[in-house]
């Protein structure tokens, strides 16, 4: 049995939060004219959290629960929601009640014209100041790299069509980057201001380090979606700087050979030049192998056509715009 | 969660050498288990040693119904014959064993007693061997070892009896020779482990020299796929990357060293064999980090149905 949409909540030691969470999302909920389901996700918590849950889907049947084993982090939570969600569109929020599911509404809003990934955007944090500086300039790095505009990529409550985001390959702190992946796959992302509220129970589980963490994920995804649409072409781009060794180097050592510098030198020349002919060979033989592992996979090929094909009103938003941008060259890519 | 079985002990017995006192062994566990009220099965799995098992199953005559014996004819690994035995086994809890006494009998009744409620694995820890100090020492460094690795806390993976739920095994990726690591494989699935202070039975004859180098080889491979395993299955790049990082680094450091020489001491550079160690280095550096990003790429496309999260409930 299907449902028009699910609400996933990744919880990690949130037993003060959770029952007051549900009363509120049932709230919005009732008044929406949807069938819906919440799906909270326990993050291996070592503290009351799952009984809650337990508790809870006795009194509330649209409730359903998933228990890790143990920690595996917020995007591994998100993505078994994502598995497990059985609804079309799938709303993520924090479990800490940080995100007010008063803005579900807007979010669904979006959704219905057209838009098939729909971030909030805390447009006033209510945060630390140095997290809300040090998050600004993280949000513009990774608008920059990732060429999928938006102000806030952190914001959890976010709103997906579900066949853009289902069967996801993440880890780390790649939840931030779901809507630049699914707009890999054609999706049209756009955010939307939401309400952001202090934290009222529990301990932040953000840390400093965090951010060390979420550039090496980023820098490693931004790898992955732009060597995976095209890994020759990737890996032949990573032989420049070594065909351009390979000159400098060969040049002086025809240089030295010409010229009766001393025999070291020759040698030297033109050692680093074969050493960097080797660097160029193993890249141009990665990239083949690569075209074949993409080539042989079932990834994209089977999602793609069907999102690219609807047709959508676009009505003059930036980022819609930006959205059938990317959409048309994503799809070139797809099919070349 | 797994399905309710009806029996509630099936003892594997992995049987990878010909041992003389062997149908002893097995009428001792099943005297063992008889003496108590739960019911049981005794699977034996024969692992390429030829008619060896006829012989035993012929003074075993008397335990027929409780005794199941399957024979591979060529050998095989340890992760297939234990995953063979539990397709054919019904018991709620999993109690593998070598192919010959490792602990006292008291020993056992307390570890199979050690299973409660909230533990889904026992692993025995011999803390008093009964052993030559070349093994012990060996034994030692070992798990000492691979405690500092995995970062677990076990003290004797090399004992051969464990006991574990049966959804261990259904959901823990083992295989090849990996069986002695299964409680630290076991952890990384988020199953509770405990460690169970036991007493060792008696010294064990059979070859295991100082200079057994392909066995001190095996172990070093395994504790490196250990790793790899429990770390970077879904994450290559990351794996890879350090360790390119590290090789460019360590080029980019010598060559600033050698200019700084250059220009500062005034020593020429053209002909110094370590400028061309500092160019292998940051070549080799991009090739391990070029092969990390290959490896992320087959995970990213063929890898998706592999979860990095296992899953204790759902309602």
């Amino acid at each position: 049995m299907s449902v028009d949409l699910t609400i996933a909540v990744p919880l990690y030691n949130e037993e003060e939060s959770v029952e007051k969470l549900v009363s509120r999302v049932l709230q919005v909920c009732e008044h929406l004219d949807v069938s819906y389901e919440i799906l909270l996700v326990d993050d291996g918590s070592r503290d009351k959290t799952w009984e809650i849950v337990e508790g809870l889907s006795r009194r509330v049947p649209e409730l359903r629960g998933v228990k890790f084993r143990r920690n595996y982090g917020q995007t591994s939570a998100m993505v078994a929601a994502f598995d497990h969600a059985k609804g079309e569109v799938i709303i993520t929020m924090d479990g800490d009640l940080q995100n007010d599911p008063a803005d579900i509404p807007r979010l669904l809003e979006k959704i219905e014209k057209g838009f098939d990934i729909v971030s909030g955007w805390r447009r006033d944090r209510k945060d630390h100041f140095a997290r809300v500086v040090l998050s600004k300039i993280a949000n513009s790095i990774i608008s920059l790299t990732t060429g999928v505009k938006l102000h806030d990529y952190g914001c959890s409550l976010k709103a997906y069509r579900a066949k853009c985001i289902k069967s996801l390959s993440a880890y780390g702190e790649m939840h931030r980057f779901f809507p630049a992946l699914a707009s890999m796959t054609g999706a049209l992302v756009t955010e939307v201001p939401v309400r952001h509220h202090p934290r009222k129970y529990g301990v932040s589980k953000y840390g400093f380090n965090r951010i060390f963490k979420v550039f090496s994920d980023m820098f490693a995804m931004n790898l992955i979606i732009r060597f995976s649409s095209n890994p020759l072409k990737g890996f032949v781009l990573c032989t420049v700087p070594f065909l351009l060794l390979i000159l400098f180097f060969g040049g002086l050592g025809a240089l030295a050979l010409a010229l009766q510098w001393t025999a070291g030198k020759a040698l030297f020349f033109m050692m680093s030049a074969a050493l960097s002919a080797m660097a160029v060979i193993h890249l141009a033989i990665l990239g083949v192998i690569g075209e074949l592992v993409v080539g042989t996979s079932d990834l994209s090929h089977t999602e793609l056509p069907e999102i690219a094909k609807r047709n959508i009103p676009i009505n003059g938003e930036e980022s819609a715009a930006k959205g059938s941008k990317q959409r048309a060259k994503q799809k070139k890519v797809s099919i070349g | 969660m797994a399905t309710r079985k009806a029996m509630k002990y099936s003892v594997i017995i992995l049987l990878e050498e010909h041992e003389e006192d062997f149908p002893k062994y097995v009428q001792n566990l099943y005297n063992l288990f008889a003496s108590r009220d739960e019911s049981f099965e005794i699977l034996i799995m024969a692992n390429g040693i030829g008619g060896f098992l006829r012989n035993v199953l012929a003074q075993l005559n008397s335990l027929n119904d409780k005794l199941k014996a399957f024979e591979f004819s060529a050998k095989t690994s340890e992760a297939v014959c234990l995953r063979t035995a539990l397709k054919e086994s019904n018991g709620q809890i999993v109690v593998a064993c070598g192919s010959f006494e490792q602990i006292t009998k008291d020993s056992f009744v307390h570890l199979l007693e050690s299973l409660d409620e909230k533990t889904d694995f026992i692993s025995p820890w011999r803390h008093q061997r009964v052993d030559s100090r070349l093994r012990r020492f060996r034994s030692k460094a070992f798990n000492a070892l691979v405690r500092k690795i995995t970062k677990t806390d076990l003290h004797d993976l090399n004992c051969r009896v464990k006991i574990f739920r049966r959804e261990v095994l259904e959901e823990t990726e083992l295989y090849g020779n990996m069986y002695r690591y299964l409680p630290i494989l076991a952890a990384h699935k988020g199953f509770k482990i405990k460690e169970v202070r036991c007493e060792h039975s008696q010294e064990h004859g059979g070859k295991s020299g100082v200079a057994n180098i392909p066995e001190y080889f095996a172990r070093i491979i395994d504790i490196l796929t250990l790793y790899f395993n429990t770390r970077f299955t879904k994450k290559p790049l990351r794996f890879f990357s350090t360790i390119g990082l590290g090789f460019i680094l360590a080029g980019f450091f010598i060559t600033f060293y050698v200019f700084l020489q250059r220009f500062f001491v005034g020593h020429p550079i053209g002909d110094r064999p370590i400028l061309l160690l500092a160019i292998l280095l940051m070549v080799l550096g991009v090739q391990a980090a070029s092969v990390g990003l290959l490896g992320e790429i087959i995970v990213f496309t063929h890898g998706r149905k592999k979860k990095e999260y296992t899953i204790e409930k759902t309602i």
